[in-house]
């Protein structure tokens, strides 16, 4: 399937801010399921882009801009060729985990991290272990946890900010896509399946539910979902949000251990007001060129940044030195 | 005033007992040992009243010239006046000679090993020669620092190796610390002040000089400019006032000539760095930082720092600046590599270590675990994540309920945690009230590296303050020693 995504990311700021930092992780990435036929980063104003690889092989664009300003507009577009990502080889045994080498080569996917944060014996592994004893595979194991997530969470936009730990994730019910790929890594890493995060875009009008007919064009988020390890056979993706499988719908971005190795965009401001953010991406099955971005739809995702507090200033100067 | 107890002219040394222990001055039979003769001989001439006067001279020397550090305790810190130990530490020429070569090889394959992690495929991590697990766990391993260029592969620029001597009088490295060491200016402090309060005691020795180490470390730092351009600018960027060591980062500041400054100082524009000055922005090509990792760039790590520079991370995978030392050493302090460094000396220099470690337990393997807490009360147990003595349990002195709850704190989190044999560290007489007696102490020298490697003369003595203590740790109360390198005989 050939798509036209167009990501537009908006920065309003209530003071003239003076400077302003920015990491963007928004460009698909080459890989066999999926190729980037073009690709542009714009800013307004004109802001000049460092571009580089990470460590999880993500692309990632650097921004800076250092004159006042009130806002900052950037604008992402690609232009993406997909097939549909195979589902799982074969149904290796459950033993096949405990497998030192398998273990070993995933072991970053394995442990928990910032916002995969289960302990040994919490609610998080409970749950996992109970989701998934009469597993006969590590296939069944997954399909098992993804179920029992779409069970433990409602999806509600607004209903968590980025922080929330697993535990309160349970507590609350609710959340949306980075929440329901938290919680499911959360619950496969406990029970020894490697897992790790997708951050990318899906073209459908509601994320829920992947498979329903959808619109040329769709103005939506960026979404998220997870890889998991199978012994001896790779990677498989699925969509623990809509339960569905990974589909030529799906574009990826990039992955790693969470929400945090990949954020579509990351930064900090020089200032004394606050800023909103607010983002969109518009997704089309491609005719020619990337599809307009729909300026009439209201912004979905506001994010409210408030100046950093100066008391922290003389709390971090006092970090212990060697 | 004449203490009346004492004889007239009884010496501070005469009743000098070693207690067992290595003493670097007196050998067993309690003869004093070749580079102390003369030193010896001089503390033996003064009287106590004469000690204290000497004492008071240096303690003002350091209050005057504002020589504080800063003890933690609970929110607040405490700045005290830096103390320094009158008798003074010798290390003759030749046994110098080969610490150094030991300090600059260990460094070498230190740094070697950091330029394969983060920019050369981690060769010996697909050799097995450490697991690769350990570095992946590793929170000092840092994932930001993989593909940025680091001139000379030198990742690390100023090392402070903490070495001390076992009981047989053999040095060994008890901690790497490659991320920021702090103590070089209280080595060059303490010898100003000897010199003034003790010229005397100089006459006869030819001691290394100290006062040169601003020009080696400027001359390391602008051999890390990117590109190797001629006159870099350098800065020392310190986490403010507030930080323990801030008076270093302004001694530091000063002795080089380079501006001191903090985050909000620096500015990113188009992925190079600048320093606002009031004839406007000019470019900085070396940042030698004394700020962690986490706190560099609130962008890429920390949102909460106010510490750090935004974007400078953009500028270091832009090439365009060196930060000094480098990005991700702290895996190498994480003390869960500490015993495998012997293995990377043998793997990337071919050679056998000069210095060795101490005998280290690794608690994540459970043979060695199982071992190590059945006598964990002769042991040290260490966490893999601290330095400065913080968290450390010294068996000998521990009680059965701390020992058990260090036992099951290792059973739960392996990966956390070493296990040492207990080193009884060499000791040197020290001034204790009216006499001198043992204290034990260790060392921290300084090896810079750049485009070629110097191991600074001598370094920072740490000295106990209480009769058998093995705490040296100026935070928790240990004193100084000036650090006397000799001079080759003449032959």
């Amino acid at each position: 399937m050939r798509l036209g995504i167009s990501y537009r990311m908006h920065f309003r700021y209530s003071e003239p801010v003076t400077e302003c930092q920015n990491e963007v992780r928004v460009r698909p990435r080459d890989d066999d399921h999926q190729r980037v036929l073009s690709y542009r980063l714009t800013s307004q104003p004109q802001l000049q882009v460092l571009s580089v690889r990470d460590y999880w092989g993500t692309v990632v664009e650097h921004l800076g801009i250092r004159t006042p300003h009130t806002e900052l507009e950037l604008l992402a577009e690609a232009t993406v060729e997909t097939a549909p990502r195979p589902g799982p080889a074969g149904a290796p045994a459950v033993s096949a985990l405990d497998d030192t080498g398998f273990r070993l080569d995933h072991l970053e996917f394995l442990e928990p991290s910032r916002h995969v944060d289960w302990h040994p014996g919490d609610a998080v592994e409970k749950r996992a272990a109970a989701a998934v004893a009469g597993a006969a595979s590590v296939p069944e194991m997954v399909s098992a946890v993804a179920a029992d997530v779409r069970g433990a969470l409602s999806y509600e936009q607004g209903a968590t900010e980025i922080g929330v730990s697993l535990a309160e994730l349970l507590e609350g019910g609710a959340g949306v896509c980075q929440d329901f790929a938290h919680l499911a890594l959360g619950m496969l890493r406990s029970v020894g399946v490697p897992a790790r995060y997708v951050s990318g875009y899906l073209f459908a009008a509601d994320e829920t539910s992947a498979n329903a007919e959808t619109a040329e064009v769709v103005t939506v988020q960026t979404h998220a979902w997870i890889e998991v390890a199978l012994p001896g056979s790779g990677w498989w993706a699925l969509d623990p949000t809509n339960g569905g499988p990974v589909s030529e719908r799906h574009v990826v971005i990039g992955c790693g251990r969470d929400y945090g190795d990949v954020p579509p965009v990351r930064g900090a401001f020089m200032g004394s007001g606050t800023a909103e953010v607010d983002a969109e991406v518009v997704i089309g099955r491609h005719v020619e060129g990337p599809p307009a971005a729909a300026t009439s739809v209201p912004p979905r995702q506001i994010t409210t940044i408030a100046a950093p507090p100066t008391q922290e200033w003389r709390h971090q100067q006092s970090q212990q030195q060697q | 005033m004449v203490d009346p107890l004492l004889e007239p002219g009884a010496g501070l040394l005469d009743e000098y007992d070693a207690g067992g222990w290595y003493d670097e001055a007196f050998d067993a039979d309690g003869s004093v040992r070749d580079a102390y003769s003369r030193i010896v001989e001089r503390f033996r001439e003064l009287d106590v009243d004469e000690i204290k006067r000497l004492e008071k001279l240096v303690a003002d020397e350091f209050r005057r010239q504002g020589i504080t550090f800063t003890v933690y305790s609970e929110e607040e810190g405490t700045e005290r006046i830096w103390p320094m130990d009158l008798f003074p530490r010798l290390i003759a020429a030749a046994e110098w000679d080969e610490l150094a070569r030991g300090l600059t090889q260990r460094v070498a394959a230190l740094n070697c090993f950091l330029a394969d992690l983060y920019n050369g495929g981690a060769a010996a991590v697909a050799d097995g020669v450490v697991p690769r697990w350990l570095v992946m766990s590793s929170q000092g391993f840092e994932r930001n620092a993989m593909g940025i260029a680091v001139p000379h592969s030198a990742h690390c620029n100023v090392a402070g190796i903490d070495v001390v001597r076992d009981a047989d009088g053999r040095y060994r490295v008890l901690e790497d610390n490659l991320r920021s060491p702090s103590g070089i200016s209280y080595v060059v402090e303490n010898r100003a002040a000897m010199a003034k309060a003790c010229s005397w005691l100089f006459y006869d020795h030819a001691v290394q000089p100290t006062e040169q180490y601003g020009q080696m470390l400027r001359s390391t730092l602008e051999s890390m400019a990117p590109g190797g351009g001629d006159d870099p600018h350098i800065v020392v960027l310190t986490p403010g006032i507030f930080n323990s060591a801030y008076f270093e980062h302004a001694f530091l500041a000063r002795s080089m000539g380079v501006e001191l400054v903090e985050g909000r100082d620096l500015v990113v524009d188009g992925h190079s760095v600048y320093t606002r000055t009031i004839e406007g922005l000019v470019r900085v090509d070396v940042i030698y930082r004394r700020i962690d990792d986490d706190f560099l760039d609130p962008v890429a790590f920390r949102p909460d720092s106010n510490l750090g520079v935004p974007g400078l991370l953009s500028a270091l995978r832009a090439g365009t600046v060196t930060v000094c030392n480098a990005l991700g050493n702290g895996v190498v302090d994480d003390k869960g590599v500490y015993p495998y460094v012997p293995e990377l000396i043998r793997y990337y220099l071919g050679a056998e270590p000069i210095i060795d470690n101490v005998t280290t337990y690794m608690m994540w393997d459970p043979d060695q675990r199982r071992e190590a807490l059945g006598r964990l009360d002769e042991l040290v147990a260490k966490p893999v994540g601290e330095s400065g003595g913080y968290g450390v349990l010294i068996g000998p002195h521990a009680t059965e309920q701390e020992l058990d709850q260090a036992r099951a704190t290792i059973e739960a989190e392996p990966r956390d945690w070493i296990v040492q044999e207990l080193v009884q560290l060499s000791t040197l007489p020290s001034v204790a009230d009216d006499r001198l007696e043992p204290r034990h102490l260790d060392l921290r020298p300084f090896v810079l590296t750049g485009e070629r490697t110097q191991v600074f003369p001598g370094g920072l003595t740490r000295v106990a303050m209480r009769r058998g203590s093995l705490i040296v740790n100026s935070s928790q109360g240990g004193g100084s020693k000036d650090t006397w390198v000799l001079a080759p005989e003449a032959p």
